[in-house]
């Protein structure tokens, strides 16, 4: 395999890779279809963006943004069965089964963990401690401002502490689960051992005071763009929206089995960012996960990164029992 | 990846086991990890030709498999997504001979389907560790409950652009009955309630799980059989 040069890079080299929007293929089928799977994603988020910005304040709560978000993804799992990308990522029973396993743990140990630990906690921490308030000169900007903002520095954050796991082998431990999966269906972002979920959650947002509008649009709009990172779904997906966000094809390449390919497209949110520095490839894959395709069990996801380390050490600094062979005389 | 293991000892079928067999009181409960079935073979078909037939569910990446005779094990470690047979981890089919023609016998064991119905014991037991943190808790939160109350507190304004555009104001929050809730030890931090709903969710997956499987597999079966 040959591969394709991007920018310094040779991508595809070890496993097939589509580079070139041009070379990503198109919906298929009658007029109604393609259009609604071109305009369907915009017309989701400027329809969550007027919602958010006028619902009454009695609607405008964390608890109807939580309904949106389970019925939202209800839909897009029917998606899946109406205009699969790939038949090959089809959701199965188990599949099924895993996924929302890890999305039941993200609703319930990881949320109690979060309670003690999570970055927000430690920086409403640190404010009491020194006696300091939220800098909160951002609450006077306009709403739309604030909640650009609280996503640009989420995901401005969360680019590096991607990037740095896929460079340094001790974060790598706990993200190289998530790369095991091998396929992209609606839930698979949950999917990973519980310490990465808690590290790309780390965010320095709580330093800062929004208006609580600003927060549910900001959340609506992360999702209406994050949500199709992992979704077996084709979309005719505009090219404004490919240049600004992260969509499946991108996440695709980066789940792709072609070493070069997985180390890009980190940003969650705004591809731009991968853009900005470099990390940015334009294409789609369709063999995901590591090790030829291997598929990792539940009980190995929650091991893995402690007795990869472990053998690590072992390797490293442990006592060497190696027999020493004397040629027979 | 295929290689050959030990054929399953034991001259029964564990779904056929007799009744004053030692391990007939598992047949009790193994229904819940255990699918068995049985199929007729299409007239003339001699074992050969049915495991010829079947041969393509076993030649996937991560299964190992033994046909001696009449019969034919396998074992499955981490199969891939999309095998056919991905749920189930060992197994034995056997053919045997009926007054009316051959019959393929099958049973299966899947650590996926013992999983998910012990997932909603594991997510009430989530629940539980919930409720337990959240009294452990109480004065912490309490504290900090009362300190967010304060920062609720404060009225702030629009930009003009916004409420040029028409959005509504943010208003100072009233005491209602959630708020009487969270100085209560802010109980909705560590609430139960979706530990419980995933724990009715992994009832109803195990429950469509356990009837769809045992059909698809069947219905596999039965089309590479008849070379439908």
């Amino acid at each position: 395999m040959n591969g394709v040069r991007v920018g310094n890079r040779i991508i595809g080299a070890d496993s097939p890779v589509t580079i070139g929007w041009e070379n990503v293929p198109r919906v298929e089928g009658g007029p109604f279809k393609r259009l609604f799977f071109t305009w369907f994603q915009p017309a989701v988020l400027f329809a969550m963006i007027l919602f958010w910005y006028y619902a009454p304040n009695s609607i405008a709560k964390a608890s109807t943004a939580i309904g949106i978000g389970i019925a939202f993804r209800a839909f897009l799992l029917a998606l899946e069965w109406v205009n699969p990308r790939y038949k090959s990522w089809e959701l199965t029973w188990k599949e099924c089964v895993t996924d929302l396993f890890y999305v039941g743990l993200g609703y319930t140990l990881l949320r109690l963990v979060d309670n003690f630990i999570s970055s927000e906690v430690l920086i409403e921490n640190l404010l009491t401690s020194f006696n300091w308030d939220k800098l909160a000169f951002f609450t006077g900007l306009p709403l739309l401002v604030q909640a650009f903002l609280i996503l640009f520095i989420f995901d401005f954050g969360q680019y590096w502490m991607h990037r740095g796991m896929h460079n340094w082998y001790p974060l790598w431990l706990t993200h190289s689960v998530h790369h095991y999966i091998t396929q992209l269906n609606i839930n698979k972002g949950a999917v990973g051992n519980p310490v990465e979920l808690f590290l790309i959650g780390l965010g320095i947002g709580g330093l800062f005071d929004f208006l609580p509008r600003a927060a549910l649009l900001a959340g609506a709009i992360g999702m209406s763009i994050g949500v199709y990172q992992h979704i077996n779904v084709r979309f005719n997906t505009p090219a404004w929206w490919r240049y600004l966000f992260n969509t499946t094809e991108h996440h695709s390449l980066h789940h792709s089995q072609d070493f070069e390919a997985s180390r890009s497209n980190y940003a969650s949110n705004f591809i731009f960012i991968d853009r900005i520095f470099g990390t940015c490839v334009d294409g789609e894959a369709e063999l995901l996960g590591m090790e030829g395709g291997r598929r990792m069990s539940i009980r190995e996801q929650m091991t893995y990164p402690f007795t990869e380390a472990w053998k690590t050490l072992k390797e490293k600094f442990g006592k060497r029992h190696e027999t020493t062979a004397v040629p027979a005389e | 990846m295929t290689r050959m293991v030990q054929s399953m000892p034991g001259g029964d079928l564990p779904g056929t086991a007799p009744h004053r067999d030692g391990r007939s009181w598992m047949r009790l409960i193994d229904w819940i990890w255990t699918v068995r079935g049985e199929l007729p073979l299409p007239a003339g078909q001699s074992a050969d030709e049915a495991f010829a037939r079947l041969d393509p569910f076993f030649r996937e990446p991560g299964t190992s498999f033994d046909q001696a005779g009449r019969s034919l094990s396998f074992t499955k470690q981490d199969p891939l997504a999309q095998d056919k047979m991905s749920i189930y981890d060992r197994g034995e089919l056997r053919v045997e001979s009926q007054p009316g023609g051959g019959v393929l016998r099958y049973w299966m064991t899947s650590k996926s389907l013992l999983f998910c119905f012990l997932a909603p014991l594991m997510f009430i037991a989530f629940g539980q560790i919930i409720v337990g943190v959240g009294m452990l808790t109480k004065p912490d939160t309490e504290q900090a409950d009362k300190k967010k109350k304060d920062e609720k507190e404060k009225v702030r304004e629009l930009h003009w652009i916004d409420q040029m555009l028409g959005a509504p104001a943010p208003e100072k929050p009233k005491k209602d009955k959630k708020d009487e809730k969270k100085e209560d030890g802010g109980k909705d931090r560590f609430s139960p309630t979706s530990a419980y709903v995933f724990a009715g969710l992994f009832a109803l997956l195990y429950v469509i799980g356990r009837i769809l499987e045992d059909r698809l597999i069947r219905r596999r079966f039965l089309r590479s059989l008849t070379g439908g």
